[in-house]
């Protein structure tokens, strides 16, 4: 198998492949996020992370002035398995030329 | 031995015929073939303690019993992380956690192996 | 492990399903199959507590289940959390039919702990429903 084979991209998961051993973004349902290293995935984007860092912002309505106030809280993970069904968008890291 | 127990024990107590469902179930998912990555992984995560994240915001940790291609769970030894707050499971010590409600699963760093996982995770995406 | 074909070998994988699957909460059940349809009825007396993804807690005794989580339960009661004074309201169900798409959690009860629980003196919310 070539290498250009392997780093072509012809569907979403391929860019996703790309992203194995590296830092990346995702969102999740339920106003979470997280950051950490990709080490394993399927097709249903279930994942295990290394090192990772979640931040859940909550918000909350102050009950005399009706303000909105929005919390975050972040917490970090050696390794986390997060299943899929939750995942919203997945980003690989930024590249640098 | 623990297989041998197992054996012994099942001749004394009879068929499980629970297990024969699951054995014929097995048999129809291999005529199917599902890429199953994470459920390998889990099997042999097998006896290590696990905290479970639930998308109800519950955390239980307990040692893994078993795990099924639904990514079910069922837990040993199991507490609620926050015990205070959710005292609904106090007098629960092993339970089934059915995949689906699964949000997270916090991993043991001896259980990770990351490039067999790397490896794996290679060898899924070209069979997908 | 047996290595020869047949009926031996057999017992043997099964051994390992039996005890590698969560779903096997219960040693003695009998298999109805009907169209297609297994469902497990245990002759056990085991007491389980269910939690639903509505987040209520149903205890009963598990008559039986399927490879859906669907679950059978008999003498069963609701579980009422609240933060008010008289903590934890008890509500008769009877038998009941739990589909499985609709539970979070299974757990055996383990019936010395939960004799020791005193109900009326435990205060909590109700759990939070699950949002897929």
């Amino acid at each position: 198998m070539g290498s250009e084979e392997e780093s072509a991209v012809k569907e979403p998961l391929d860019l996703i492949r790309l992203s194995l051993d590296e830092r990346i973004y995702v969102k999740l349902r339920s106003d979470r996020e997280l950051r950490g290293k990709l080490h394993a995935y399927d097709q249903h984007l279930n994942m295990i992370l290394g090192d990772v860092e979640e931040i859940v912002t909550t918000v909350e309505i102050d009950d005399e002035t009706y303000e909105e106030i929005v919390r975050t809280t972040r917490r970090t993970i050696p390794f986390l398995f997060v299943r899929g069904d939750g995942v919203i968008l997945v980003s690989p890291p930024l590249r640098t030329a | 031995m623990v297989g041998s127990y197992i054996n012994t024990h099942k001749f004394l107590s009879g068929f499980s015929s629970s297990s024969l469902y699951l054995f014929i179930a097995h048999l129809l998912s291999l005529n199917n073939p599902v890429l199953q990555l994470f459920f390998s992984y889990f099997k042999d995560l097998v006896g290590k303690e696990v905290t479970v994240e639930l998308k109800n915001d519950l955390a239980i940790r307990g040692i893994l019993h078993s795990v099924d291609q639904y990514l079910n769970i069922k837990l040993e030894h199991t507490r609620v992380v926050d015990q205070d707050k959710y005292p609904h499971m106090l007098s629960v010590r092993n339970c089934f956690i059915r995949g689906s409600v699964v949000r997270y699963v916090q991993l043991p760093p001896d259980g990770v192996d990351v490039d067999l996982l790397h490896d794996a995770t290679r060898r899924e995406a070209r069979g997908g | 492990m047996s290595t020869g074909p047949g009926l031996e070998s057999l017992v043997d994988r099964m051994d390992v399903y039996c005890a590698s699957y969560p779903l096997d909460l219960c040693f003695s059940c009998v298999v109805i199959m009907e169209n297609f349809v297994l469902i497990l009825f245990c002759l056990s007396t085991e007491t389980i507590s269910v939690i639903t993804n509505d987040g209520r807690n149903i205890v009963g005794v598990l008559k039986g289940f399927d490879q859906a989580t669907n679950i059978i339960l008999d003498e069963s009661h609701e579980r009422v959390y609240s933060t008010r004074v008289e903590g934890v309201q008890q509500l008769v169900l009877g038998l009941y039919i739990i589909r499985g798409d609709n539970i979070s959690i299974v757990g055996e009860l383990d019936e010395e702990l939960d004799s020791n629980l005193d109900l009326s003196k435990l205060r909590a919310h109700p759990l939070k429903p699950v949002i897929h």
